[in-house]
């Protein structure tokens, strides 16, 4: 897998740098780090499938909500404990990217980006229709059992969460699977060329990325208390996670992790300068602008100024 | 990594400037600072901070008012709450947060036990939560009269009016397809036949997206029914003016929340004649005590944007600021939220006019029944659903556009200050 | 049965209009442009800006926004499709940014409450029991007039095959000597002016509010996706299929279905069909 030292010594640093965290912010911005991990869970979820394959995913918030939905309803409605619902959500979420999986066996490119935004419109519509006595309807459902309480407790939760995502991906994508996943997104000709499945690798890419989105998103739903389709399967939702994930760099780890962080915090260090409607506008602004700049993200910005500063010493 | 550090000592020395600035009373407001309902909250409360001020403040202290955006989202809303309760540090909350979005903040709010105050939302369920959970809603007051009882009043106004006054003896109801529709919907389905003696034809539920209602309106004139029964919260001017365009030749009355607003019929651009609707009190042409009247001068002369009047939230805003304020001098302070509740609860507000209780700004208490509807109403506002309205203001009044432009209530008498009328293209019965 | 007739064709028309310029886009520069709801919500207020709340004559209005639309074409192909090369994903992800950025600064100038156009034309016609809203006939007499007229523009004009050059083969195009900048710059801005004016009509058919161009974008991605990449023809005959089964839904079957009926048309479709009803023509 070629594991460098420093590669142990930046995961070290990192996971000691976030648990020394708490004693170094308030807790208010514990409360913005925590919506930062969970964006990132998303973001490398979304990047498994999309990033890494090309397939590219306008509809994440579909696997997310069908997590996030499965464990609201059976813990609030039927009393199923969470250590058996959160389970159970992450097989159902498995079960809905078989459903993703099916239309990008027959359609690539732009044709699929469109089908995933239909299937997010799908399940928008159908949560307030079919059954609402389960869902909550429009109104979703308030007083689902949170995890923790405060933010500190929150807060680790969600860190141990994401770190074990990202660590468990990086390792993951080190491995021949990795390199063969990218090898889908860069010319999935070449790939059945050299005796590999592409569907199966297809397979796997959305297996594991939907197996991230229903953890994420159950984990999230006990974490907010609170569940309301509107908040979920919006564009505005799907649009959060794919810029998280492409802003700070698709096809890495750090890199999704990155965009979701300053994604996060420049939307929350704007409020008390700008409370109103600008907020969004120079958020969404910002983030064209470097998109537009660096459409492969803040990773590689960091990547390319580094080389420039080891090229000058 | 350093990215993260920075922040955090970013964050931190924010802390500690809002941590120094704390000897005042620090009220937060969460809500749309975009829409008319936020902004009716917002400048209630800002008119009610003013007034207190100038008359020294609140237990010597002075009271500052910060904002948290919730651009009507679910999730903004939750960051919103945190944001005021953990990096603001507010020691009292006014709301003026749409349905989902205080469903969004509720657990925040049962987790940091703040005293807040919803002054639009009116959903039952919240209400519900109170019963359910007293202890960890014990700091949540709603000062608005919830859905149940708007319902019921409009069963009234169907007996009285709509059969008395129009003989319509069948309905067909129009409503969208959201928790709100349904609720009332099944509220009024349920009181239609038996109490006012109107009979229920058909239930027509609609996509609140819809485009083009040309064959819904065809499917309700399809039922047969004397008038359509509207129940519609979302892009509900969407109906109310393919209504007029296609000048459908049946009565419509029912639920229109856009039609709330004074600004509904520049909106509209007129396309919202005849429309009525209930509304929450005091609504719009709704004539106002000598109090709200005052406040609405104090609006006007400071505001020159939209909404030129506050919304019924802004009126509830203005005197349930006072209110929480006067429960915090009581109680000491917002510190202990549970002794704040209780002097909260005991908080009675009465607005005569001409001599005649007009406005009744209370909440009720865990124990009393409301009579009508049967049940108890803990930390919702006092309302009364018999007239002669001696107890409190009715829930909810019937208010109508007229073609010309002129909006005023129709029902229930005591408080209509214009007849009900049909839109000049409906044939009467 | 003929006011389903009359009530589907008034709807369709405007579907057929509105989708359009997606469509246009779509088989020219082979690129989804999330932005195309934009054109949608910025035309829509900029009639309203002009004719309803400054007061000048309707068509003005009209014209003023198809101006914009052409401008804001432009614009984006210069500033974002340019620049990005033709990056698919790349233009995807940036017109996606843009639509958000462009909701939050209608927000900021008009404020988050939904309007109501005045009708272009006042006044009812009665119809077999049918209501037929003038401006609702103008608008669906209007989108086909448009129709007609770019329909005549690409099989007639040296432009017009230029760009049915570029759809059918974009390398063989450049071979033969034709410029794709420049038609690839006249396709954006046809598509900004289609956007504009649709956004007009579709805005007095419902309402005018910042969230407005989302629900017209899935629209004319149902139309593209059930026609597949393709003529004029097709997207004309989906769009008709889209709107009369949004009519039928509401009128028979269930109107709270309305959109599950169009998102479930998509996915059967896509799954038995991948390159839609009508395939890959000839623009």
């Amino acid at each position: 897998m070629g594991l460098r030292w420093y590669h142990f010594a930046l995961w070290g640093a990192f996971i000691v740098g976030l648990a020394l965290l708490p004693e170094l912010v308030s807790k208010g911005t514990l409360r913005t780090i925590i919506f930062a991990n969970y964006l990132a869970i998303f973001a490398i979820s979304w990047d498994v499938l999309s990033g890494r394959t090309g397939y590219i995913s306008f509809g994440h918030p579909f696997l997310i909500g069908i997590g996030a939905y499965t464990t609201a309803i059976l813990t609030k409605r039927f009393g199923v404990p969470v250590e058996v619902s959160i389970p159970i959500a992450v097989l159902t979420t498995m079960a809905g990217g078989l459903i993703v999986l099916l239309p990008a066996l027959r359609v690539k490119g732009s044709y699929f980006a469109m089908i995933t935004l239909a299937f997010m419109e799908l399940i928008y519509q159908l949560v307030q229709v079919v059954r609402p006595d389960l869902t909550g309807g429009t109104r979703g459902m308030s007083g689902v059992p949170t995890l923790t309480r405060g933010a500190v407790n929150g807060f680790y939760l969600s860190a141990f969460l994401m770190v074990s995502v990202a660590l468990t991906m990086w390792l993951l994508m080190r491995t021949r699977l990795g390199t063969a996943l990218s090898a889908v997104g860069m010319n999935e000709e070449s790939v059945r060329g050299s005796g590999l499945s592409a569907t199966r690798l297809k397979m796997v890419a959305f297996l594991l990325s939907a197996a991230i989105a229903g953890l994420g998103g159950a984990f999230y739903i006990h974490y907010l208390g609170t569940i309301a389709p509107r908040a979920l399967f919006e564009i505005n939702f799907a649009f959060t996670i794919i810029v998280a994930a492409l802003i700070g760099g698709a096809s890495t780890i750090i890199g999704p992790v990155i965009g979701a962080f300053f994604l996060t915090f420049l939307l929350e260090y704007l409020r008390p300068y700008l409370p109103g409607a600008e907020r969004y506008l120079i958020y969404g602004g910002v983030a064209l602008l470097l998109y537009m700049y660096q459409p492969r993200g803040i990773y590689e910005v960091i990547r390319q100024g580094w080389a420039r500063v080891r090229g000058l010493a | 990594m350093t990215f993260r550090l920075t922040t955090g000592v970013l964050a931190l020395s924010a802390g500690l400037v809002a941590g120094a600035a704390s000897a005042e009373i620090k009220v937060g407001f969460i809500g749309s600072l975009s829409s008319d309902t936020g902004l009716s909250t917002l400048r209630g409360a800002e008119i009610a901070v003013e007034e207190l001020n100038a008359g020294g403040g609140v237990m010597g202290q002075q009271i500052s008012l910060v904002t948290a955006d919730t651009g009507e989202d679910v999730t903004e809303g939750i960051k919103a709450y945190e944001y005021l309760a953990e990096t603001e540090e507010v020691d009292f909350i006014i709301s003026g947060s749409i349905d989902d979005v205080s469903l969004g903040w509720l657990p925040r709010m049962q987790e940091y036990q703040i005293p807040t105050l919803d002054t639009w939302t009116s959903y039952i369920g919240i209400i519900d939560m109170v019963v359910e959970d007293p202890e960890t809603m014990a700091p949540y007051f709603m000062n608005i009269a919830s859905d149940e009882a708007l319902a019921t009043l409009y069963i009234n106004f169907g007996a009285d009016v709509l059969k008395g006054q129009m003989g319509f003896e069948s309905v067909v109801i129009l409503a969208e397809d959201t928790a709100f529709g349904g609720a009332i919907t099944g509220l009024v389905t349920e009181a239609l036949a038996p109490v006012a003696g109107i009979e229920v034809k058909d239930i027509i539920t609609y996509d609140i997206n819809t485009n083009d209602f040309a064959p819904i309106f065809a499917k309700a004139q399809a039922s047969g029914a004397d008038f359509i029964y509207q129940v519609s919260s979302v892009n509900s001017q969407v109906v109310s003016s393919q209504y007029v365009k296609l000048q459908v030749p049946m009565a419509m009355t029912g639920v229109n929340v856009a039609a709330l607003g004074l600004e509904y019929w520049e909106d509209t651009g007129g396309a919202g004649g005849g429309i009525s609707t209930l509304s929450p009190v005091p609504s719009v042409g709704f004539e106002l005590d000598p109090a709200s009247q005052a406040f609405v001068d104090t609006y006007q002369a400071k505001y020159d944007s939209r909404p030129k009047i506050p919304h019924f939230n802004g009126f509830n805003a203005y005197h349930g600021l006072k209110q929480a304020m006067a429960a915090a001098t009581e109680a000491g302070g917002f510190g202990d939220a549970k002794a704040w509740a209780a002097a909260m609860i005991k908080q009675d507000l009465k607005l005569e006019k001409d001599g005649q209780l007009w406005l009744r700004y209370g909440f009720w208490d865990y124990d009393t029944v409301e009579p009508v509807t049967g049940r108890t109403y803990p930390h919702n506002a006092l309302f009364d659903l018999e007239a002669p309205y001696d107890f409190a203001q009715p829930s909810m009044v019937v208010v109508q556009w007229q073609e010309n432009g002129e909006v005023g209530v129709v029902y229930p008498p005591e408080y209509a200050n214009m007849e009900f009328s049909l839109p000049s293209w409906v044939p009467s019965k | 049965m003929l006011q389903i007739l009359i009530q589907g064709l008034l709807l369709s028309g405007l579907y057929a209009l509105l989708a359009m310029g997606f469509t246009l886009i779509f088989s020219i520069g082979r690129v989804l442009n999330l932005a195309y709801g934009s054109y949608l919500l910025i035309g829509g207020y900029v009639y309203f800006q002009f004719s309803q709340v400054m007061g000048m004559p309707k068509l003005a209005g009209v014209a003023l926004a198809a101006i914009v639309g052409v401008v804001m074409g432009i614009a984006k192909f210069r500033l974002i499709v340019k620049p990005l090369k033709g990056d698919h994903v790349a233009v995807e992800i940036s017109t996606l940014i843009l639509a958000v950025v462009l909701q939050a600064a209608v927000v900021l100038v008009f404020g988050d409450s939904s309007k109501i156009l005045l009708p272009i034309i006042p006044g009812v016609k009665w119809l077999a029991g049918t209501a037929i809203p003038y401006s609702n006939l103008f608008a669906a007499i209007a989108s086909w007039l448009i129709l007609i007229g770019l329909y005549l523009f690409v099989r007639t004009t040296h432009t017009g095959r230029a760009m049915q050059a570029v759809s059918m083969d974009p390398k063989g195009a450049a071979i033969s000597g034709i410029d794709s900048d420049r038609v690839n710059m006249i396709t954006w801005a046809i598509s900004g002016a289609l956007g504009a004016v649709a956004g007009v009509f579709f805005a007095s058919y419902t309402q005018l509010y910042p969230g407005m161009w989302v629900g017209p974008l899935i629209i004319a991605v149902a139309v593209v996706i059930v026609g597949g990449i393709g003529s004029i023809i097709g997207t004309l005959i989906v769009a008709h299929i889209v709107g009369f089964m949004e009519v039928i839904v509401s009128a028979w079957i269930a109107p709270e279905l309305r959109g599950v009926f169009t998102m479930l048309l998509i996915i059967v479709v896509l799954v038995a069909r991948p390159r839609g009803l009508f395939g890959r023509e000839e623009l």
